[in-house]
């Protein structure tokens, strides 16, 4: 019966009761909707680390990455071998790491030199994907390089441009070569592209005087969820070596990951937040307007708790009427651009490549958020039915019948 | 039936703005009423009518006195139990908008019986009796707003006898009303009270309705001035 008069008690002012159900219904769109773009975009980015980055997992001679120091290098010629034996390996590849100066005829920059094997590359970072100018190490230039298209812009190079790396070799020495642009590549990740450059590790391994050992292995999996399985394994086939997941290569791609979880929650709260003030006011007119008639449901008899429980469920009915209807039409807005994928060049190319996310973004709907969401949406209505509630509890019969 | 005391007020008083300039509302009254009285509450406004009602009616405390009924002294229950005994042991009719809008004539009724806990088959019955009794069992599925002043009235009385009460209280029940509806609703209150043996002690301002009174008790100035003794109480045995 309670919950029956306070079903009907909303409908009593249509409009008003309309208006903050409409409100709700839109901010939870909009929260939905931005949650969706965020789980996306980091998913989205997420597959870039793994797919055109540093793959599933990384490994390393275990003080390699204290300096970068080239002396520090896997010495098992069999080790990308066995990890290919593994199974649920999709792909593997060797490569040589060392950081250094790159100067041109317009100045100089720090960049990491990566040698890499321009075969096997192809499966882990699809570098050849990625070139928007020039050859993939197809050319018989002597010492080729293949450099980003954010450092070209920078250090104005072109292809066939003339350039100088400066590194230190595993016995400490400088070591100069010059080399020649063949390609340009860009990636998603332009501050990535800034300090990377590519050449074949056979041209690393001289310069740098470690035979044709190397300092990496990228390995890409079948499945995501063979990620910690096939770690194990790799890490009991090759104890002396560091090996790392995604997660540990790229920490602030996992920093996000979590980092958006929360965030997504905060902007959900501070939503809420604003809707609340909106339906405490509606509460408490309404509560105004029904001074004679709480008056005497108290006269009759209605105890605190009864009456307690019919403002706060006027309070939920009205929180959660516009809910359903804002978690359906955010999904079908998201399906569409889930499956059509939503373009935000509009809001500047440059901006979303400057923080490592693609332009094209494919929304998912948050599942995962739904419970969190039905949370604090019911504990917005019951905070903010607690005011009204203590309002109409105050109410003395004797005044509130006089009106 | 044997005549027994229903309401035992004695030294009675209420003071409104005790510190500014005082207004004895109800100033030292000593009130008895029998089981199956049907009495009327007059005087001038502004005399403590409403005021002494709504002592009676545990909605208000008195400032000094004690108010028993039925045994129990009101004015030492908690606010909660206050309240509970009001749902079980007082009716109440107001002057006007007695009923809930949202509700229908039936659910008004059947919302005291609900906030005691009677089961569906006993509203069902109880709704059924009284709706015959105030003649509206057309009328049970319509809304307040759908009803006239009379009729609305009449479904406050029902609601006011749903829990059984040991008496209903009225404050001015026909000042609403026109004289055809006052005096349906009158007839109404007083086959009850003659029948079923309902206590009722309603104010009024109305000479029709005082003239078929049993009882008059008139205030002046928060004082009992006159109480006319009580003619043909119902005492059958
Ligand atoms: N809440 C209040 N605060 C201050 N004074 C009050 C209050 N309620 C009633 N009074 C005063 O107490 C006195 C008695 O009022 P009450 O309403 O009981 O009279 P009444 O006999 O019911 O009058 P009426 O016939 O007009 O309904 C009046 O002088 C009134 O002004
Ligand atoms: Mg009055």
């Amino acid at each position: 019966m309670i919950v029956l008069m306070s079903w009907r008690n909303i409908w009593r002012n249509k409009a008003r009761s309309v208006v903050i159900m409409i409100s709700i219904m839109l901010g939870l769109f909009a929260g939905i909707s931005i949650l969706s773009l965020y789980k996306g975009m980091i998913h989205s980015k997420v597959r870039t680390v793994i797919d055109r980055e540093s793959g599933h997992i990384q490994i390393h001679h275990p003080k390699f990455k204290d300096d970068y120091l080239p002396e520090f290098t896997i010495t098992d010629s069999q080790a990308v071998a066995k990890t290919l034996q593994i199974p649920n390996v999709y792909a593997a590849t060797q490569r040589v790491v060392t950081s250094g100066m790159i100067t041109t005829t317009t100045g100089s920059a720090g960049v990491n030199i990566y040698g890499i094997d321009p075969e096997s590359e192809k499966a882990i970072s699809k570098l050849d994907e990625k070139i928007i100018e020039g050859n993939y190490f197809n050319t018989s230039t002597r010492n080729p390089i293949v450099i980003g298209k954010k450092l070209a812009t920078k250090m104005k190079l072109k292809l066939k441009s003339k350039i100088v790396l400066t590194f230190m070799d595993s016995t400490n020495t400088m070591v100069a070569a010059a080399y020649r642009v063949v390609a340009i590549y860009e990636s998603e990740n332009a501050p990535f592209d800034e300090r990377t450059v590519y050449t074949t590790k056979s041209n690393l391994n001289n310069l740098l005087n470690i035979g044709d050992k190397f300092h990496e292995i990228a390995v890409i999996l079948n499945h995501d969820e063979d990620l910690d399985a096939v770690t194990a394994e790799l890490k009991s086939k090759f104890p002396d070596l560091l090996v790392e997941t995604w997660k540990q290569v790229s920490p602030e791609t996992e920093l996000m990951v979590s980092t958006t979880d929360q965030y997504s929650y905060i902007i959900l709260i501070i939503i809420m937040l604003a809707l609340a003030f909106g339906i405490i006011n509606t509460m408490l007119m309404a509560i105004l307007e029904r001074t004679r008639e709480i008056g005497m449901l108290v006269a009759l008899g209605m105890n605190k708790l009864k009456l307690f429980t019919l403002i706060l469920s006027e309070t939920l009915f009205l929180t959660f009427a516009g809910t359903p209807l804002a978690i359906l039409l955010s999904y079908v807005l998201i399906t569409y651009f889930n499956n059509n994928g939503l373009d935000l060049s509009g809001f500047g190319e440059d901006m979303m490549k400057e923080f490592g996310f693609q332009n094209l973004i494919y929304p998912e709907f948050p599942w995962d958020k739904i419970s969190g969401l039905t949370a604090i949406v019911s504990v917005t209505a019951i905070l903010s039915g607690l005011l009204p509630a203590m309002k109409a509890l105050r109410l003395k019969p004797t005044e509130a019948l006089r009106k | 039936m044997n005549r027994s005391t229903v309401i035992d007020a004695h030294n009675v008083s209420k003071v409104y703005n005790p510190d500014t300039i005082p207004v004895y509302a109800v100033n030292n009254v000593h009130l008895h009423l029998e089981r199956g009285e049907f009495t009327a509450l007059v005087g001038p406004s502004g005399s403590g009518k409403t005021t002494l009602l709504n002592l009676i009616g545990g909605l208000d405390r008195p400032d000094s006195g004690e108010i028993i009924i039925n045994g129990v002294d009101i004015t030492k229950l908690s606010d909660n139990q206050l309240i509970d005994f009001r749902l079980h042991n007082i009716g109440f009719v107001f002057q006007s908008f007695n009923l809930i809008p949202v509700l229908t004539a039936k659910e008004n009724v059947e919302m005291i019986m609900h906030l005691q806990r009677l089961s569906k088959g006993d509203r069902d019955t109880r709704v059924g009796q009284l709706f015959d009794e105030i003649q509206l069992s057309d009328k049970l599925n319509s809304r307040p707003s759908e009803l006239s002043g009379g009729q609305q009235q009449r479904v406050a009385v029902a609601r006011a006898l749903a829990s059984k009460p040991q008496f209903v209280l009225a404050d001015e029940p026909t000042a609403n009303l026109d004289t055809k509806s006052a005096f349906n609703l009158l007839d109404i209150m007083l086959k009850l009270n003659q029948e079923e043996n309902i206590t009722f002690l309603f104010s009024t301002h109305d000479q029709r309705v005082i003239e078929r009174a049993r009882r008059v008790i008139t205030l002046v100035d928060g004082k009992i001035a006159s109480d006319t003794a009580p003619v043909n109480v119902a005492t059958t045995t």
